[in-house]
């Protein structure tokens, strides 16, 4: 596998999924159900009748609206796993909603929301009180947002 | 009072309001004179219900408030009450029995009822009464409930009013035993002279029947008697004393329960307790019978009875178990010299018996087996039966040689036969005789049936091995031979075949091979044997042969009739697993079974670890065609071991797919190369070699396994490693498994923009590749390798918390990282000296510290952000216990095995001890562990099984801790005293003890332990005294009191006092101050010492059984 990667170049040109035999998914990884990126919560195996072959039955969580996805395979078959990044950002402002975000870099986006959940709560609290901290970004797909924060070690 | 009513005419508000009437009522103080008059005069049949009782309740409450000659006349009174009246509902008539029960079963409990005048009643109760009239029934009833208070508890009864079982109650004296039992015997006589008996009188025989049963299940041992009664009948054996003699041996009595038997068999019910009356008959034993010619009696009339009884019936589906009972009671119990001192008609008569009744029993468990119904009786008594047979054939030496040989091709033949198809077998046959076909859904937790049917495995195993002459020569080998040529494509054929072949494996696995756990398994002697007899009529150049080709038909072997039978049980399981290898190569792998698959690689497993490289010097004697085809230093073994390898090998590439198939596949693997023998030549492989490297280069097909099935195939790898090669073989190998792992992973790491690329899916992959591959490694550590081991895997956790702070946002990367640690943890402390344990200790410390520097004033919004830190905190508390687990489990020799290794390093440099680093690592888990947390059972159980632990083992460090985390701790122990399950309730009171012992130790007073053990012993109190708690608790919580209340006596008489004080009633005051009184008289002034506590412990069972129902009267 490591000769179809190249860890030097950087992050474009990555694809957004890769296929992954079913027997190989795990609990706690990712996979695409219906479409959409799901961490795997549930994984078992099944067979019709004693003779009969392995298929995997899966229960994933969608990592950005946390709905729920079921699905069954025969444990042959490839299934879509997404790439997943995560990513942290120093928060700079708010405008209008939308976060400012600076990277290690100090490159500025400004291009994610607020999240509308607790955590977006979390980070408006904060940056009315003023307190320096990190947000971290989940990517997946194509799609991108706000999942967590972390109050920076007082430096 | 409320009266019940249609639900039309009153409504909920009304009935619930009536109920709590009823309630309230029933917990009134001394109701007696209320209630009578309610029995007297009320005629609606709730109300005297509860009135009943509300009685039995208060008796039992008040018991120690109540003159002696008023509860004697409280008796009288309702047993006259039933007795006048036959005609009362039978649920009051029964309530009312009941208190009777209760209340002369609380008088045995201080002697206050004198039992000999209850039996004289009994008695005439039962002679009184013109038989055909309605009083007798009642009369009988009356008795046979009043008996019945003798034997039983009534637990039930004590337990709505106490919250609690009662302390231990005397046992019935053995005298009163017997006479329950005559009166029995009479009255079932009588019955069982009678013509068609009515509803109601059969309900009384049904009564009489069950007290003859509890009588004969009594356990006669001296002194649990009752626990063991109460918990599990079925499984005491009848043990009478000498005294018993006249009241058992008489033969009539036997007649008399076979007579009752063939009476009532067809209730199923009734027919239930009157074989298992029988089944304890069978098992009589002991000092009852005066010599040996009496037991040989006993027993001749026992299976004579027996025989004539099932050979003149047709078996009920009902009474299948319980014959099934009497006959392993009698083969268990009997001696052996008892057995065969039988008449040799009778007893050849009794194995014909047997071996019909057991064939039968087998076809019908088949048969319900296909209707898949919900009550298995046939499989049960088939189970028994086939275990009878294991007892016997396992003291073959005892019986005429060779009787049971016939007896055992039978039942193995059946065996067989049900669970082959047509033609061969009636496997799938219903009773129409049409096959039937089912595609159930199997999901992942139903056993395998080598698990699911092991015991009648083993049983038809030790039985083919018996008939050994018969069977290895041709059954299974052939069928096998038959069977395995998947001409046709028919999926349900081919399925019918798969499970013939499926079932004939699982047979000759458990024929061959036993699988005891832990030992060396031997080759069974049986095997051995037949093994040597025929060695002289067997050709050992052909037996090799038909073992070299498996791909050739055995039949097309000229000769093949003079080869080694149990090698061609092997080479018959070759071939079938020949045929499949090919099958996949040909790319038939859809048409295959993969649970055929299973069994092939499980059969090959069983056999290699019994029989490849067999140690000679194990055996007394040994056959020359087995020691020349699989010995030390053969052709044959260095054949197979390559075969196996190959197998292995293909396997996993062609069945990742099928996990469980994958992982009994690199089972072998681990067998194979687990032994330094059989390694020594595995590693001579070229194909070993391969797959090492295949498996280093992560490329298709291994890569596509299992994440469980690639780090048992790392193990085995480097298991492999240690195995015998010369030095640059070695360095060879370890540069093609180990370094690679490495080397990639340091390029990786090491590389300047690591945290920047870190997120990239392929970077990720392979961290978790090598993470992966570290736990394999750490699995395969044994006492031998754990030298080189433990400095591999130390270089790669210093990085792996450099990794924490790259991956501090990943927690899916930061799960595995801790599980690295807890795998080199549980795998290697205990073989860990000093240094290398700071080594490690150091280490996870760190870890924990990174850990918690990155996860304080996160947060996170995701669906599982919370599972994720639960599974996090479970593998650290178990990273903490594993770590704990060296302070007593400890292999390591003062550095023995890195002798040589490391310079010596003055012991007294040691500072660090576990518990340091466990209190310092649940002072870092502490802040994170919150109630909510503590609802996942098993976070729960594991963080409180850790913190007892550490109070129990380091009580002296608790002293020194930061006052933040003492708080904690002491927090945590409350919480989980009060308001957590009892399992974690206990484990808290475990933990004070200890706790308590050490402030007595240190005899400084007003240190934050003496005030949080002051506080401690004031809930302690609480719950002992005054709340609802369990009874398994009551030890736990005694002990914890005990060395509080000698900690803090001055607070204990305080609390004393104050619960006293409160109390208005005078009659009531004074019994618990008695009670108080009593309850420390044995061990004033408290001291830690044993004997007090056990002193201490005794009175405290009866001053909850006392005080408990005195605190609750309102």
């Amino acid at each position: 596998m490591a000769d179809e990667f190249d860890f030097q170049t950087g992050e474009s040109g990555a694809s957004s999924t890769y296929p992954m035999q079913c027997s190989a998914l795990r609990k706690n990884g990712f996979v695409v159900l219906k479409g959409r990126p799901c961490k795997i919560v549930e994984m078992s195996t099944s067979k019709t009748g004693k003779h009969g072959h392995a298929k995997v039955n899966l229960v994933g969580i969608d990592i950005f609206t946390n709905k729920k996805y079921e699905d069954m395979c025969p444990s042959t078959h490839n299934m879509d796993v997404p790439a997943i990044k995560r990513s942290e950002y120093q928060l700079v402002n708010i405008n209008d909603g939308y976060m400012c975000l600076m990277d290690e870099h100090g490159e500025i986006r400004e291009d994610l929301p607020v999240p509308n959940n607790d955590i977006g709560k979390d980070i408006e609290a904060k940056f009315e009180a003023s307190e320096d901290f990190m947000v971290t970004v989940l990517s997946a797909m194509g799609e991108e947002c706000a999942v967590g924060l972390k109050a920076m070690a007082s430096k | 009072v409320k009266l019940p009513a249609p639900p039309s005419m009153v409504s909920t508000e009304q009935r619930q309001h009536a109920e709590h009437i009823f309630l309230s009522f029933r917990k009134s103080k001394s109701p007696f004179a209320i209630c009578k008059h309610i029995l007297e005069t009320s005629k609606v049949d709730y109300v005297l219900f509860q009135a009943a009782t509300a009685i039995m309740e208060a008796v039992v409450r008040e018991w120690i408030l109540l003159e002696k000659t008023s509860i004697e006349s409280l008796r009288t009174f309702l047993l006259t009450y039933v007795l006048q009246r036959p005609n009362l509902q039978k649920y009051v008539r029964e309530q009312i029995l009941l208190a009777v029960a209760v209340i002369v079963k609380r008088g045995s409990l201080d002697k206050s009822i004198n039992c000999k005048s209850i039996f004289h009643e009994v008695g005439q109760l039962i002679s009184s009464g013109n038989p055909t009239s309605g009083i007798q029934s009642v009369c009988l009833l009356v008795g046979a409930s009043l008996c019945l208070s003798f034997l039983c508890f009534y637990a039930s009864a004590f337990h709505s009013i106490f919250s609690f079982h009662p302390p231990v109650l005397p046992a019935p004296q053995e005298e009163d035993l017997r006479q329950i039992f005559v009166l029995t015997m009479e009255v079932l006589q009588e019955f069982s002279r009678r013509e068609n008996l009515n509803a109601q009188m059969s309900s009384v025989f049904q009564r009489y029947l069950a007290l003859a049963n509890q009588v004969l299940s009594w356990n006669f041992l001296p002194p649990n008697h009752i626990l063991s009664f109460s918990k599990s009948a079925q499984n005491v054996t009848l043990k009478p004393t000498e005294s018993w003699r006249e009241a058992l041996l008489d033969t009539r009595v036997m007649d008399l329960f076979f007579t009752v038997h063939r009476k009532i068999r067809e209730d199923s019910d009734m027919a239930q307790d009157s074989l298992q009356c029988l089944a304890q008959l069978a098992s009589m034993h002991g000092p009852i019978f005066p010599d040996e010619s009496a037991q040989v009696s006993y027993l001749a009339h026992l299976v004579e009875g027996l025989l004539s009884m099932i050979n003149g019936i047709e078996i009920e589906d009902s009474e299948a178990v319980g014959i099934a009972n009497i006959i392993s009671n009698l083969i268990t119990m009997f001696p052996r010299s008892i057995l065969t001192a039988l008449p040799s008609d009778l007893f050849t008569s009794f194995i014909n018996c047997l071996t019909l009744l057991t064939c039968s029993f087998g076809r019908s468990a088949a048969l319900e087996e296909v209707l898949d119904k919900d009550d298995m009786v046939y499989m049960e008594a088939y189970d028994k039966l086939l275990e009878s047979w294991l007892t016997l054939v396992q003291d073959e030496e005892h019986f005429p040689r060779g009787c049971f040989v016939q007896p055992a091709v039978q039942v193995f033949n059946s065996y067989i036969q049900c669970h082959l198809a047509a033609p061969d077998g009636t496997r799938n046959l219903s009773v129409s005789g049409i096959a039937t076909h089912d595609e159930e859904e199997i999901n992942e937790l139903q056993e395998d049936d080598r698990e699911l049917f092991s015991d009648q495995l083993s049983s038809v195993g030790m039985l083919g091995r018996v008939a050994a002459d018969h069977l290895l020569t041709f059954r299974t080998q052939q069928q096998l031979m038959a069977s395995s040529d998947p001409g046709s494509v028919d999926r349900k054929v081919l399925d019918d075949l798969y499970e013939d072949i499926h079932w004939l494996i699982l047979v000759s696995g458990y024929l061959l091979a036993d699988d005891p756990q832990g030992e060396t398994p031997l080759i069974p002697s049986e095997v051995m044997e037949f093994s040597i007899k025929h060695s002289t009529e067997v050709d050992i150049n052909t037996t090799l042969q038909i073992l070299g080709s498996p791909g050739e038909k055995a039949s097309s072997i000229p000769g093949c009739n003079r080869t080694d039978s149990v090698i061609r049980l092997l080479s018959a399981v070759l071939r079938t697993s020949e045929v499949e290898s090919r099958a996949t190569r040909a790319s038939l792998t859809q048409l295959l079974s993969p649970q055929m698959g299973k069994d092939i690689v499980w059969f090959l497993r069983r056999w290699a670890k019994t029989y490849l490289l067999m140690d000679e010097k194990l055996y007394e004697q040994i056959s020359i065609p087995l020691s020349t085809a699989f010995g030390p230093d053969t052709e044959g073994a260095q054949w197979i071991v390559g075969y196996l390898l190959e197998k292995v090998i293909n396997n996993l590439s062609v069945w990742s797919s099928e996990p469980d198939l994958a992982n009994d596949t690199v089972e072998l693997l681990v067998t194979l190369v687990e032994k330094r023998e059989r390694a020594n030549i595995v590693v001579q492989c070229e194909n070993w070699w391969n797959l090492a490297k295949q498996f280093a280069s992560r490329s298709p097909p291994l890569h596509l396994l299992s994440r469980s099935v690639q780090r048992t195939l790392m193990k085995a790898l480097v298991l492999g490693g240690f195995a015998h090669m010369d030095l640059d073989a070695k360095q060879q190998y370890w540069a093609e498994v180990l370094h690679p792992l490495q080397q990639r992973f340091l390029n990786l790491i090491n590389q300047e923009n690591f945290a920047q690329i870190s997120q990239e899916e392929a970077v990720k992959q392979e961290i978790v590749a090598t993470l992966e591959a570290l736990c394999g490694i750490a699995e395969a550590t044994q006492i031998d390798n754990v030298a080189s081991l433990f400095s591999f895997l130390m270089d790669f956790l210093s990085s792996c918390i450099g990794l924490m702070e790259v991956y501090s946002n990943t927690p899916e990367t930061i799960n595995l990282i801790i599980e690295v640690f807890v795998e080199v943890a549980h795998k290697q402390i205990c073989y860990l000296g000093e240094t290398k344990s700071m080594k490690l200790y150091e280490a996870c410390l760190t870890l924990l510290q990174v850990y918690s520097k990155n996860n304080l004033g996160r947060k996170r919004s995701d669906a599982t952000a919370e599972e994720d830190q639960y599974q996090d905190l479970l593998l650290i508390m178990e990273l903490l216990t594993n770590l704990l687990s060296k302070e007593f489990i400890d292999f390591s020799d003062t550095d023995e095995v890195f002798r040589g290794q490391e310079q010596g390093t003055p012991a007294s440099s040691r500072t660090v001890s576990a518990a340091d680093v466990v209190l310092y690592g649940v002072n870092i888990v502490l802040p994170l562990m919150s109630q909510d947390l503590l609802k996942f059972p098993s976070l729960c159980n594991q963080y409180y099984k850790l913190i007892t632990f550490i109070c129990e083992i380091f009580p002296e460090k608790i002293p020194q801790l930061p006052e933040d985390l003492f708080k904690s701790l002491m927090f945590s122990l409350e919480l989980g005293m009060t308001s957590m399950s009892s399992e974690i309730s206990q484990l808290c009171l475990e933990a004070l003890s200890p706790l308590a012992e050490q402030c007595a130790k240190n005899q400084e007073k007003d240190t934050p332990l003496f005030i949080a053990t002051r506080h401690f012993l004031k809930l302690v109190f609480d719950m002992l005294v005054l709340q609802k708690h369990n009874t398994e608790m009551t030890v736990a919580a005694g002990e914890a009191l005990y060395t509080l209340v000698c900690l803090h006596q001055a607070e204990y008489s305080e609390l004393v006092e104050s619960l006293l004080s409160s109390q208005r009633d005078a009659v009531i005051y004074q019994r618990l101050a008695d009670a108080f009184n009593k309850l420390t008289a044995s061990s004033t002034p408290p001291a830690m010492d044993r004997k007090q506590k056990v002193a201490f412990l005794k009175s405290l069972e009866e001053f909850v059984a006392n005080v408990g129902g005195l605190l609750c009267v309102k």
